[in-house]
Formats: C-alpha cells, structure tokens, sequence
C-alpha cells in the first residue's frame, strides 16, 4: 500500500521533457497499476465503501432493522453529554499516555542490551520477541486474567513480600496497571524495529566519542538518541495509534462489560458495547469517526512537533 | 540513514490505515443450506453451557429419527455472545431458522419483523397454561412459544448452614428477616463465607418488589411505571448490609464471574431463578440444595409469577416454516424431549412434556418449589419493552459501581433514569 504515491509521482513529475520515455513510463505505470489491482479493489470494497457508509451512519439513528433515519448531528452532541462516553475517553487517555512510553521505554531498554555483541543473542532476540506472538491473542488475556486474579500468582507472589492488594481484577483501581502491564509485556515490535535502527548506527560514531572520553549516558544522549530519532518517531506514533485501538483484551478480561465500575471501559468497547448490544450503530459510526478524526489530529501534532526533535540523515542540523 | 521523504510518506500511509481500522465493523454471514436431495436442513441455534449442548444433540438425533426429511443443524455460543451475534445476522438477513430465545429480546426483534408469527405455522399449543402464552405474543401475533417456566427463589445450602448453626429459613420472611439472616451467615462464615450477594442488583427481583407494592414496571405504552424515589427506596433496601459480612464484596463477584457466588462456594444464598439448580449443583459440588420464596413485607403478595425461562422462535426469512415449526413443536411438547432435558431448561411449560417426565432429586425440587408457590402466582410479565436486555444489563451495572462505593444512591437512580429515559426515547 505505500506504493501507489511513489508510482504517481514518478509517471505524472517526469512525464514532460521526453515523449519516448514518458511513453515507457506510461506502460510501467499501467502495470504497476494493474499488479496494484487486486489490493486496490479490496481496499476500495472493504475498507472506503465500509467507511463511507459508516460516515452516513453516523449521522442517522441506524439500529441494525431498520431503515436508518438521518438526524443530522444528534448522535456527535449527545456524545458530549453520554458519562459513559466521557468515562471511556478517561480510561483510554489513560491507557495511551501510560501505556505507550512505558512500552517503548522497555522497547528500547531490551532492544540497546541485545544490540551488543554476545553469545547466544539470536535466542535471547526470540525469546524477548516471543511475547509479542501470542501477546494479541484471546488466550493471553485469559492467562492474565487468572494470573492477576484473587489468590493467583501475582497476588500470592506480592503477598510473600507482605504486599497485599487481593486479586487485581476485581480492584477498580487496578485493573489499569494491569492492562498497562499486559501492553508493556508485549513489547516485541516496537523492540525489532529500535534493534534494526540501533544496528544501523556506525559504530565509529561511538568510538570517537569514546575517544573524547563520553560516558555511556554521553553516548545515549548525543549519538544513539539522535540518530535513532527517526525510528523512536516511528514506533511512537504506531503504538499511540495501537493504544486508541485497544479492544481485544479489555473485553475478555471484563467479560466484554468494560467493568468492574467501568475501569477498563475503553473507547473501541464501549463503541463495540453501543453497536452490537445495544443496537445504537448510528451512534457507536458517530464514535468510529470522532476516534478517526482524533487520532488523526495527534498525529498531525506529532508530525508537526517532530521536527524540533527528529533528524533524518542529509538535514542541515 | 533515513531519506526523510520516503520515511514520511510510509509512516503517513501506516497511520492512516491503521486508523481507518478503527472506523470498520465485522460482518457475518449465516450459512443457509438447502435441500439436496430430499431431506432439508434448518439451521438451531442456542446459549448454554456444555451440559445443555450435550442435552440438545440428544434431543435433535431424537427429532432426525422420527422426522427422516429434515436435518438439524445445530450451534451454541454463551449468553452474552448470543445476542451480539444474532444483531450481526438480523443485520445481514441471516438469522438461523430455529433459535431458543429470552423473554428480554422478544421486542427488539419481534417488533420489528425478524421473527416469525408463529399462529401461521402449526405448533400444537393445546397443553399449555393460557397464562404463560401471551408472554410470547406481542400485538396479537405469538413470535415465541415457551419451552419451560422459571420462577424466582432464594437458594440455601442446608449443609453449610448446619455447620455454622444457622436455622434453615422457611420461606415465610420479610426483608428484614431476610437481611438478618444473610448477615448471621456472614458473622459466623468468618470471611470464608458470606450471607448471599446483594440482591437488590438484580433486575428481576426488582420487578418482584415492585409487585409487592402494586406498582407496574413499565406501563402499557412502553414508559417507566415506577419513580426515581421507588429505586432509591429499592436500592437502599440492603444499604446496611453494604461493607459487612452479609454480602461477598463486589471485588469477589466481579473476579468469580462467569461464576455465581453461590455456585463458588463463597455465599450460602442467592436470590435467582429455581432453573439455575443444577448448574449451581455442578458449580458447587454441594449435596443438595434447598429452594424457599422470596421474602416480601405483604405475606400476602409475593409478587411471584411463572416466567417462560426461554422460548422458541423461527426467523421471519426462514425458507422452511413446515420444518421449523415441527421442530419447535417437538421441542416444547414432546414428553422424550422433557425426559432428556429434565428441569435444566425450566420446569416444562406444555402439560404433555411435563406429565411424560420423571422427576428426581434436584429436579423434583425445581418442580415441588414451582407447586409450592402456585397460590402466590400472579400473571406473567408481558415482554418487556423494546432495549430491555440493554436495561437488564445497566441496572446490575449500575448498582454494582453503587456497592464498589464509585455512585452515591441518588448518583445511581440518577445515572440509570438517565440512561432509561434515552433508550426509551431512543425507541419511541
């Protein structure tokens, strides 16, 4: 999918100055266009048409029997009125502004002790990747549910260190932590893609600085840290769109009820919660689109902050 | 090392797509097969646990045998995925042809045209108690035929009240006594045992005190009968029980669920329906179990009524009415089909089913209870209005986030008002 504007722009930039070879250039453009087929009428049938539909529905009271019925922007301005909705933004925001540095923290942390150079490092690589294979599955959450529930490994492991908290499922006030700590485990990912960026770091950049006598955290802060920037930039911005997602998980562990007293209400639940239990598809399209518009929006912010702090290779700074 | 333009352009293109995912649904389809040579096949659909599977494949390799033409083709899910996955059908005009059904979604989808009237097709309704049919019937048309009743009870277990000398309870009590007894339990289980769980959180119970008092749940166009203050009283029923030995914490609950309570061995009582018998029995591994009337300040009036603890339907599109129907008439009425289900579905509401089954041990609790209270029992409940089940489900919501201490008691009449008055304008 990230190569249709790479192919536009080549056929439509350079089309100009050479019949001959713009002629050439047209029939390479017709073929990518037609190897690009498949993908792009799938994309267009199952992706576009689905959101534009959504998009309609959103402005209608659609219950799923019905004909749906266009009520202009009721469902967006009883959004802002809905606790529930207000309750399940919190606990997202919560989610995503915990979660994701402490992931990426941990991402990079593994990702530095297995860049250097040691015995059996291919099979500590798998073994720290491993979580992130099965970490997004049902069966995952179902063994954390039982891990962090009463008289369960956790609460029995913090207990012999005269921690008593209960089991944390059922704690309003844990259930957080413990979603938090099911996202950081599974840093897998964002960890091979810091580890492909590390590697890519010469390493007389390193020795030189060794040479002027910098320490280790000299080293992080002036080389690794800017040269990886990029990437950082990257992951940042892919598990922050993750964290928004976050829906799998919290509806096992709560039985698909965002509970208990709605700590792990998240916003793709609650949305799935008005859609298909309580039949409000108008309204669950209306929180689908405001999450597009938001995330998109944190993105943009992203990109436009990002150039304070990230440098691409050939930038004058 | 990274050209800035591509870099961008990928990470632009990854996030876009990424969080056009979000905006996409799920789409299901059901698979509707037809008739290759002569037999048909029509699709059944229930919820339930193992044990009811294993019951209903009995009794469908009962129906194949004697009806040679038509093959069932039967599947299960849980209860809460059940309702999910049939809005997806109804949405995609694919509902299976025969589904078990409760009372509390008989609008949503009776109302509007998904299911089947059920007085056009043959279904022998001869032995059924005239009470219990218009449960079924919404607007002079029967969109479902009950397969059994349930009735609402307090459990106990005889053996651990023994053990703590604790009196067994006869059944004839007010709230009061019942809130005293709960809490005896407690004090004496230490904290390895309490009374029961809080009571005033389930819906139906509600329903049942609000009969008590002669007041009506919804009225006949569809609005709330009772008022903020009837739910404040309600809820403040238990209100000095809250935080002591009387009631299992809300912590405990919501970590033993799917589980009840009582089927942990966490609580000695538990108000619910009498059909939940055997599968507290299986959960708890207890001897035996005893079942005795809910309490009620009138000692005359209980509120109690035979509920149908499921029904059957047919989808509105099925292509083989003939053959749902005789399914369904098999289903409720055949005394073999009661052998095989025993009480695990309600005690069985067609006399024809009922007389032809054998009752023993727990099962025959279930039946004697259901007797026992036949004085007190009044009409059964019309189906509730359209969004009940999303109703059911914030009530017991609301109420626990009232007992995890996160809602005062107007904070929670408040928020579940709210939350019914928008549904039912919603549906209006």
């Amino acid at each position: 999918m990230t190569q249709s504007p790479t192919l536009s722009r080549r056929s439509s930039s350079s089309a100009s100055p050479q019949p001959r070879k713009s002629r050439r250039r047209g029939a390479d453009a017709r073929a990518g266009y037609t190897f690009l087929l498949p993908w792009l009428l799938g994309f267009i049938a199952l992706t576009v048409g689905p959101m534009i539909s959504s998009l309609y529905l959103s402005f209608t009271n659609y219950n799923l029997f019905e004909a749906p019925k266009w009520i202009g922007l009721d469902n967006y301005t009883t959004l802002l009125q809905d606790e529930r909705f207000l309750q399940s933004v919190g606990v997202t925001l919560n989610y995503v502004i915990f979660g994701t540095p402490l992931k990426l923290a941990a991402a990079l942390a593994i990702a530095m002790l297995l860049n250097s150079k040691r015995k059996g490092q291919g099979f500590y690589r798998s073994a720290f990747y491993a979580p992130s294979l099965i970490g997004a599955s049902v069966s995952i959450a179902i063994v954390w549910k039982a891990m962090f529930g009463d008289s369960g490994p956790v609460d029995q492991g913090l207990s012999f260190f005269g921690i008593n908290l209960g089991g944390w499922v059922g704690n309003p006030s844990m259930t957080m932590p413990m979603m938090i700590l099911l996202t950081v485990w599974q840093f897998g990912a964002p960890m091979v893609i810091f580890l492909a960026g590390l590697k890519q770091i010469p390493a007389d950049l390193y020795e030189a600085a060794s040479m002027d006598g910098a320490g280790p955290v000299r080293k992080f802060l002036n080389i690794t840290w800017p040269m990886l920037s990029p990437v950082i930039f990257f992951n940042l911005l892919m598990e922050t769109i993750h964290a928004f997602q976050i829906f799998a998980s919290a509806y096992i562990i709560s039985n698909g009820e965002g509970g208990p007293a709605g700590s792990t209400l998240f916003y793709t639940l609650y949305l799935y919660l008005r859609g298909f239990s309580d039949f409000r598809m108008g309204y669950a399209s209306a929180m689908a689109w405001l999450l597009v518009v938001v995330v998109g929006i944190i993105t943009l912010i992203f990109f436009k902050t990002s150039k304070s702090w990230v440098h691409y290779s050939g930038d004058s700074k | 090392m990274f050209d800035r333009r591509k870099f961008l352009t990928t990470v632009a293109l990854g996030t876009a797509s990424a969080a056009f995912l979000s905006a996409c649904g799920q789409s299901s389809s059901a698979g509707q097969t037809g008739s290759a040579e002569n037999p048909v096949t029509i699709n059944y659909t229930w919820w339930g646990n193992d044990d009811r599977a294993e019951r209903t494949r009995k009794a469908i390799a009962l129906f194949e045998s004697k009806n040679p033409d038509v093959k069932v083709n039967g599947n299960f899910t849980d209860f809460a995925g059940y309702w999910q996955k049939r809005a997806t059908e109804a949405a995609g005009g694919g509902l299976p042809d025969v589904m078990q059904w409760d009372l509390s979604y008989l609008r949503d989808y009776g109302q509007r045209n998904q299911l089947l009237d059920l007085s056009t097709v043959k279904i022998n309704t001869d032995a059924f108690d005239k009470s219990l049919l218009p449960s079924g019937q919404i607007r002079g048309k029967t969109y479902g035929i009950p397969t059994s009743t349930n009735a609402f009870a307090v459990y106990y277990d005889p053996a651990k009240l023994q053990s703590m000398g604790v009196a067994e309870p006869d059944g004839q009590w007010t709230y009061k006594e019942f809130n005293a007894f709960m809490l005896e339990v407690g004090q004496k289980g230490n904290g390895a045992l309490y009374g029961g769980t809080d009571y005033t959180g389930v819906w139906w119970m509600y329903n049942i005190w609000l009969r008590q008092n002669n007041i009506q749940a919804f009225t006949d166009d569809g609005k709330l009968g009772f008022t903020k203050d009837d739910l404040k009283k309600w809820w403040n029923t238990t209100a000095e029980l809250r935080g002591t030995p009387a009631l299992v914490p809300e912590e405990r609950v919501t970590q033993l669920a799917p589980k009840s309570a009582m089927g942990s061995n966490v609580t000695a009582s538990e108000v619910t329906w009498d059909n939940f018998m055997a599968g507290y029995l299986g959960d708890s591994g207890a001897k035996e179990l005893k079942l005795v009337p809910v309490p009620s300040d009138d000692p005359d009036n209980l509120g109690l009524f035979l509920k149908p603890s499921m029904l059957m339907v047919a989808s509105a599109k099925t292509k083989y009415k003939d053959a749902a129907a005789r399914f369904i008439d098999f289903m409720v009425n055949d005394p073999e089909v009661g052998q095989i289900f025993k009480t695990s579905r309600g005690v069985p509401a067609s006399k024809t089913q009922r007389d032809g089954t054998t009752f023993e041990g727990t099962d025959k609790l279930v039946v004697d209870y259901e007797k026992s209270i036949e004085k007190y029992l009044k009409d059964a409940p019309e189906p509730p209005i359209v969004g009940f089940g999303t109703l059911e489900a914030s009530f017991k919501r609301v109420s626990s986030e009232l007992n995890y201490g996160k809602l005062t008691l107007d904070g929670a009449a408040d928020a579940w008002f709210k939350e019914a008055e928008d549904l039912i304008k919603q549906n209006a």
